[in-house]
């Protein structure tokens, strides 16, 4: 077996929290990601999602109340844009960005990639990037690969290639990793130590797994436990000086109580002194100067041996 | 018919009295040092192999990679800082993956213990007895230590054999019980853990295979307050708890920070001994050894 493949993506050891610094001293970094998605399956945003109560909401009254209530505590948000949304309602995009949010992207339609051919996935890549950086005005540098609702895993689904072609696509980052919870760099070729950064994302921190979740089955709402889990994860994080990101969907945080937890939540944070908040490419270029693949990242020699009658 | 009937209820008495003799309660036990309550801290450092080997994809593995790379450094800061023992249950193939983390659990006197070669049992004997010595020989090679335990599906056969003491894998009590067949040989004490202390049942998303229809999903609020009550009662009954974590999931800063706060807590009240689960098994084969068994039927 080559190295660790299918094993690990990254090296073997995190940096600890004392070898983290972020700009102007502060503490902390912190992410807010709203996915503007209304995907509720692999297969991506489909007609069915787009004339749904939860489609129209999501992409109207809860996408305003979301940007507003960011608004009101001077937060700024990394949108994460399927492309076909950015067609559907390109002034509203434009808005988003020129209130300073940046613009990212969330595949064509939010689709699933990870069985997709090769050629394929560049093709929707190079799809999404035309279609965004013609509506924006710039090319996105930040991808996303979220999971949706009714997706057999939390935590996004990349394929082997997702990561190798955003580099070629010249992305800066991806916005889904679950290896680390702060930065790190996914591997693809160890020989040349080639890899591609990815940002930490965690499904407890997502408000798509609390919204009356799982969809079919034993759904409960529960957005108490997910406004526990985002301050235990921020204070935690803050204590250890690391990073916080957590993901934001309009159709289910925008909806009335729900937002007044979000609210509750952004005015702690926003009351604590010395968190970084930043957009997904401000932390990746941080993390470029300060914490580059060619210095931080520490890949061991495998030491994994095969052996008859055990997995290779 | 009536005979149907009597084979019926026959059969399962006869089953009964099977699993009856395969097992010994222990009565109450009296801990060292006057302790109350022995409370182990276990934590099953399996990160992706398990995911791995149910060919999961890659953000599941990389789930589980948090454990190699930041969980377990974590675990092993918290137990350290209370100046407390715990026990890692460790698949041999780990230590081809994490070594260094091993030999830090090691290094740092806590229990390095077996979690199966990689993370399965093979059905067929002759394949178990080469895992089961891969996986100890391995984290023997690593710690410089034999393991004496295991959180595993391995028959108590081929555990005897390579010397094991213990096992921790059942509920079949509150406290340690000891399993042997129904000749009373191959016995082993059997350190219980339950579902509902265990970090993946309210925190591991698609755990064993389930289907998204049936997440669980929670809070470390929440669970801390039933893992302490749960402690509490067996507090007042003077018994016992094991508490099962995996790097991978109790690694994450805000279940570390509720973790330290249990601990704590624990630590406030008199009589609380938190050890490895090795010394809880040797304090039971000390103690209260097993009485003689009638030969099984």
């Amino acid at each position: 077996m080559p190295w660790k493949d299918r094993y690990t993506v990254s090296d073997e050891i995190s940096l600890r929290d004392h070898q983290l610094h972020w700009p102007d001293g502060e503490r902390m970094g912190a992410l807010i990601t709203v996915a503007l998605s209304v995907a509720s399956g692999p297969e991506g945003i489909t007609a069915t999602d787009l004339q749904s109560s939860a489609g129209r909401f999501g992409m109207g009254e809860g996408l305003d109340l979301l940007m507003q209530a960011l608004a009101r505590h001077g937060l700024r948000a990394t949108v994460a844009v399927p492309a076909v949304v950015a067609e559907m309602m390109p002034e509203r995009i434009r808005e988003i960005a020129a209130a300073g949010h940046e613009i990212a992207a969330l595949g064509l339609r939010h689709e699933d990639t990870s069985a997709m051919p090769r050629q394929e996935e560049a093709s929707r890549i190079a799809r999404a990037t035309e279609i965004l950086t013609r509506i924006v005005g710039k090319r996105p540098n930040g991808w996303y690969a979220l999971s949706r609702q009714k997706d057999r895993y939390a935590g996004g689904a990349t394929s082997p290639n997702t990561h190798d072609l955003l580099r070629e696509a010249e992305y800066g980052w991806l916005g889904n990793g679950m290896a680390d919870d702060i930065p790190y760099y996914t591997v693809t070729d160890v020989a040349s130590r080639r890899s591609f950064l990815t940002l930490p994302y965690y499904y407890h921190l997502d408000d798509q797994y609390f919204s009356l979740f799982p969809v079919a089955g034993t759904g409960l709402e529960n957005s108490d436990m997910l406004a526990r889990n985002w301050k235990a994860e921020l204070d935690a994080q803050y204590r250890r000086g690391r990073c916080f990101s957590m993901v934001l969907h309009p159709q289910h945080s925008g909806w009335c109580n729900r937002l007044e937890l979000l609210e509750r939540f952004l005015a702690h944070m926003t009351s604590r002194p010395g968190i970084w908040f930043a957009t997904g490419s401000e932390i990746a270029a941080h993390w470029q100067q300060h914490f580059p693949a060619a210095t931080h990242l520490k890949l061991e020699p495998s030491i994994w041996q095969d052996y008859e009658g055990s997995l290779s | 018919m009536r005979d149907a009937l009597q084979n019926e209820v026959s059969d399962l008495v006869a089953a009964y009295r099977d699993d009856q003799s395969t097992f010994q309660r222990i009565g109450p036990i009296s801990w060292p040092d006057a302790n109350r309550i022995a409370v182990n801290f276990t934590a099953d450092f399996d990160a992706m192999l398990l995911r791995r080997l149910n060919d999961e994809p890659a953000e599941q593995l990389a789930k589980g990679e948090f454990g190699g790379r930041v969980g377990i450094w974590r675990l092993i800061e918290l137990f350290d800082s209370h100046a407390m023992k715990a026990t890692f249950f460790v698949p041999g193939r780990i230590c081809e993956l994490y070594p260094r983390a091993v030999q830090a659990c090691a290094a740092s006197g806590h229990e390095v213990a077996d979690h199966m070669w990689e993370h399965r049992v093979p059905s067929d004997p002759i394949l178990e007895r080469d895992h089961l010595a891969k996986s100890t020989n391995a984290l023997a090679a690593l710690t410089g230590k034999r393991p004496v335990g295991t959180r595993s599906w391995h028959t108590a056969e081929a555990l005897t054999e390579q010397g094991y003491l213990y096992r921790s894998h059942g509920s079949d009590a509150h406290g340690p019980t000891w399993s042997h067949d129904a000749h009373g040989r191959n016995r082993l004490v059997e350190l219980p853990f339950h579902y509902a202390i265990d970090d993946a049942m309210f925190f591991s998303f698609a755990w064993y295979k389930s289907a998204t229809s049936e997440q669980r999903l929670s809070d470390p609020d929440r669970v801390m307050d039933m893992w302490w009550a749960a402690f509490e009662q067996q507090y007042r009954a003077g018994g016992y708890l094991n508490i099962c974590l995996h790097p991978f999931v109790s690694g994450r800063a805000m279940r570390i920070a509720a973790l330290d706060r249990l601990i704590t807590r624990m630590k406030e009240l008199p009589g609380v001994w938190l050890t490895s689960c090795e010394a809880v098994a040797r304090h039971v084969a000390d103690t209260c050894p097993p009485s003689a068994t009638k030969p099984g039927p």
